[in-house]
């Protein structure tokens, strides 16, 4: 069979495997740029755990200082409720980052990294 | 020129509307500016869904923007999820459009109003126990007791898991309210330095250029600020929509 270009073969799946072939090589030459997919910016997530912690002190400290005004048995409930604000505000935290973790399994870090120098 | 850092979240009435059991509820300069946003928004997706096959560069924009919350709602949710996508997409692009107006001179910060977050994020609280309770009926309130506890720790562990429930409309609204009025103090702060040292005159005067760089890195910074908090509002609030679906975590 005659072909135009003067190649040998003309069916489409062997062009298309030929044409596959040329283009991976071709993309070969050029360094792969990993992708890592981020659940928000560090930034973000930095800003997420620190109010958390936070807010959840003030917010075990003002239950604590309501059951005060309402009971008349200060200063026990201020002080109750900081230390279940602290501890609500520690398992936000640990929370959030076990999540964080979670996600970023597949990313390598630290020792894990890939040297990049024998490129 | 204004010299109080301040003055720019000052509200000014600008029109007496009614009145509802003797408090008065007025036209501000701050519902001017939400309502700017909102018809910013739906005029941009108004004008851009054309619905072509082959979308432009604006019919791009807003396919983006729509897979970009939809993503957001399937991975941090879950796909049963997709119901309250709506809900996201207008909290996050509101917030989004409030928080960019704020960057432009002249234009008041509706985001700056502890007011202002505190309604988004009692609502989205609101949304979420509502949607809980309709959806799991009474047993929804077992997200405050995690099931396979010795009897005891449950002293300890209801407590704590009602402060961080509670403290979290507290965190959404504190955080965006908090973001947009220390930058835009800063800002502000950096410019009038730069403008008081310029007006000083001589040698001085030199001085200026260090604040007014400072004021240029903070305008970029605030830029990546006001997207990255109407972000996190909106990934936070797919994070407690969790709680509407995933009771026995």
């Amino acid at each position: 069979m005659a072909n135009r270009n003067g190649q040998n073969h003309s069916s489409k799946p062997d062009d298309l495997t030929d044409l596959g072939a040329r283009l991976d090589a071709a993309k070969s030459k050029y360094e792969v740029v990993p992708e890592i997919k981020e659940d928000g910016s560090l930034l973000g997530q930095a800003w997420r755990m620190s109010t958390e912690l936070v807010v959840s002190v003030m917010v075990g400290l003002g239950l604590g200082y309501g059951v005060d005004v309402i009971s008349g048995s200060a200063p026990w409930g201020i002080l109750i409720g900081l230390c279940f604000g602290f501890a609500a505000g520690i398992m936000a935290v640990l929370r959030t980052s076990a999540k964080m973790d979670a996600q970023n399994a597949g990313v390598p870090l630290g020792d894990d990294m890939p040297d990049d120098e024998d490129e | 020129m204004a010299n109080d850092p301040m003055k720019q979240f000052e509200i000014k009435e600008v029109a007496e509307l009614f009145q509802i059991g003797g408090q008065t509820i007025s036209w501000t300069n701050s519902a001017f500016w939400m309502v700017v946003s909102a018809i910013l928004i739906v005029g941009f997706f108004a004008l851009t869904t054309k619905r072509k096959l082959v979308p432009g560069k604006m019919q791009s924009l807003g396919e983006l923007s729509y897979e970009f919350i939809a993503n957001m709602v399937k991975d941090t949710t879950g796909a049963e999820a997709m119901k309250f996508m709506p809900f996201v997409f207008t909290l996050f692009f509101f917030i989004l459009a409030a928080n960019l107006i704020g960057m432009n001179p002249y234009a008041f910060t509706t985001t700056s109003h502890v007011a202002v977050t505190a309604a988004l994020a009692v609502f989205t609280i609101g949304v979420v126990i509502v949607a809980g309770i309709w959806k799991n009926g009474f047993k929804w309130f077992k997200i405050f007791a995690p099931s396979g506890l010795p009897f005891i720790m449950y002293f300890i562990i209801i407590p704590i898991e009602i402060i961080s429930f509670i403290s979290r409309p507290i965190t959404l609204a504190v955080r965006l309210f908090a973001n947009m009025v220390a930058g835009h103090v800063m800002l502000k702060l950096f410019a009038i330095f730069a403008a008081y040292l310029a007006a000083k005159g001589g040698i001085i005067a030199v001085g200026a250029i260090v604040p007014m760089f400072a004021t240029v890195a903070l305008v970029a910074l605030e830029f990546l600020v006001a997207g990255l908090q109407a972000f996190v509002f909106a990934i936070l609030t797919c994070v407690y929509l969790n709680d509407v679906y995933h009771v026995d975590h």
